[in-house]
């Protein structure tokens, strides 16, 4: 039978390293929810799946369970939808493989968005440092999407999310690591952010949304710039612009 | 911030609990015993339906050979695992694409027949205006209670069609009813090992059909 692959469950669909990653992503999930986030869920290729994990959290199955915002964003232009989407502070979960364009595009943007992501997906791992949490399934398997492994590791990420909600000491914002002598707008550290429109006349900035909202930021130095340019900024002046890897 | 009485569970719980080490140790071993308990059921499953895997599987494979197509439904998280699975057949990685496509997929349908009729008819009336005889219906349930599936089944069954439900707990009425060819109720309490278990016998179907495809083309030739 050629067209049957073997993905009998193994005695280990979840192992150790997996098992840290979930309950890493669970953490910080429960930590975005408990301070208002909403979860937009994003799956090109696999649509249900999106579905799936929003109405997990909306529509608890087990009674009692709080209802969470969460949406699925299942517009055909993922970037367009997710930008539009997110406020700073919300979460990002793509189910999709490495090679997905539009998912890495929205995990490129992310943080200019202020947003935390969760990658699942199988295959080859993304590059490191594309997302906050990578939940991988340890298989090349092309059928992996349709056999219940994606099923159980967002089941897994939702139930653990929820043990979270009974730890509230726990739940509180990391404070940022900003003391007095090193901070992030004195500092020589350049922060993303992504053009929303060109500077009106040669005397104004370019509109410029970062993690921290928008702001009006100089481009003098990388000269003329279009809405969904990613730049680098640095005291109130854009130093670099981002290459296109992806396009959009 | 819970008004969930579940503090025993967590003698350590105290909101002023700052260290999350042991939070992370017990939330990756409780995935750990989770994903074991979901691949003990998944094994159970197969070991249980395994014969009537292959018997479902042959049938759907002579009905799409007739020229029959595949209509999938279900509720909520089953809505999703039924597109899914219709996915699968209609657009495979690999082998041979089947007209497969899920009922709870248009917003157009499904609001119209909830509102001026109600819910229980968002799928049955779908398969009155669709369905054929040689048609196939699958329908995914945790309870196999639910009675818009139930109404659909039964409308499959009087229009011809191979009737198949996928179920849980004890089956529901899905596994008594005579309208349903094949049931395979997934043993166990919790829907999420459920709908584990179910994706990976709906999986194991979709691969015994193409096998039998492949081996009816291939007798066809000869």
């Amino acid at each position: 039978m050629s067209t049957v692959h073997d993905v009998a469950a193994g005695p280990s669909l979840i192992d150790a390293d997996l098992s840290a990653d979930l309950a890493g992503a669970s953490l910080a999930l429960a930590r975005r929810f408990h301070s208002g986030a909403t979860l937009w869920v994003i799956s090109p290729q696999w649509e249900p799946h999106a579905h799936h994990v929003a109405v997990e959290f909306v529509h608890p199955v087990v009674v009692g369970k709080r209802a969470l915002p969460a949406v699925a964003l299942v517009a055909a232009d993922t970037v367009a939808e997710t930008r539009i989407a997110t406020r700073p502070g919300d979460v990002v979960i793509a189910v999709a493989d490495a090679a997905d364009n539009a998912v890495a595009d929205v995990m490129r943007r992310a943080p200019a968005w202020g947003v935390e992501t969760i990658w699942i997906g199988y295959g080859e791992r993304p590059p490191p440092g594309a997302s906050d949490h990578v939940l991988w399934v340890p298989t090349d398997d092309p059928m992996t999407p349709a056999t219940g492994r994606f099923v159980l590791m967002y089941h897994l990420l939702w139930e653990l999310t929820h043990v979270c909600f009974e730890h509230p000491g726990l739940l509180k914002a990391a404070e940022p690591e900003c003391a007095d002598d090193v901070c992030i707008t004195c500092s020589d550290e350049g922060r993303l952010g992504e053009v929303v429109a060109p500077p009106a006349d040669i005397m104004s900035g370019a509109l410029v949304r970062t993690a921290e909202g928008e702001e009006y930021v100089d481009t003098m130095v990388i000269g003329d710039v279009v809405p969904g340019d990613l730049i680098l900024i640095h005291g109130g002046a854009a130093l670099t612009r981002l290459g296109e890897e992806f396009g959009s | 911030m819970s008004g969930e009485n579940t503090d025993f569970l967590y003698p350590f719980i105290d909101a002023q609990e700052t260290d999350a080490a042991p939070l992370l140790a017990d939330l990756a071993s409780s995935a750990r015993g989770k994903a074991t308990e979901s691949a003990r059921l998944q094994a159970a499953s197969l070991e249980e339906w395994g014969p009537q895997i292959e018997e479902a599987g042959r049938a759907i494979a002579e009905r799409f050979a007739a020229g029959g197509r595949m209509y999938t439904f279900g509720n909520g998280g089953s809505s999703t695992d039924a597109e899914t699975l219709a996915s699968l057949f209609a657009r495979p990685a690999h082998g041979r694409p089947l007209a497969a496509r899920c009922l709870a997929a248009d917003q157009a349908v499904i609001t119209a027949l909830g509102n001026d009729i109600g819910f229980d008819v968002v799928f049955s009336r779908q398969l009155m205006a669709h369905a054929r005889p040689g048609d196939i219906a699958v329908a995914l349930s945790t309870s196999g209670s639910s009675e818009d599936l139930m109404a659909a089944l039964v409308e499959g069954r009087r229009r011809g069609l191979l009737t198949i439900g996928f179920s849980g707990h004890d089956g529901g009425r899905m596994a008594v009813a005579e309208e349903v060819d094949h049931c395979f109720t997934i043993r166990s309490q919790s829907i999420h090992r459920i709908q584990e278990s179910q994706a990976l016998v709906g999986y194991r179907l979709w691969a015994t059909a193409q096998h039998h495809l492949e081996a009816l083309r291939k007798g066809s030739a000869s």
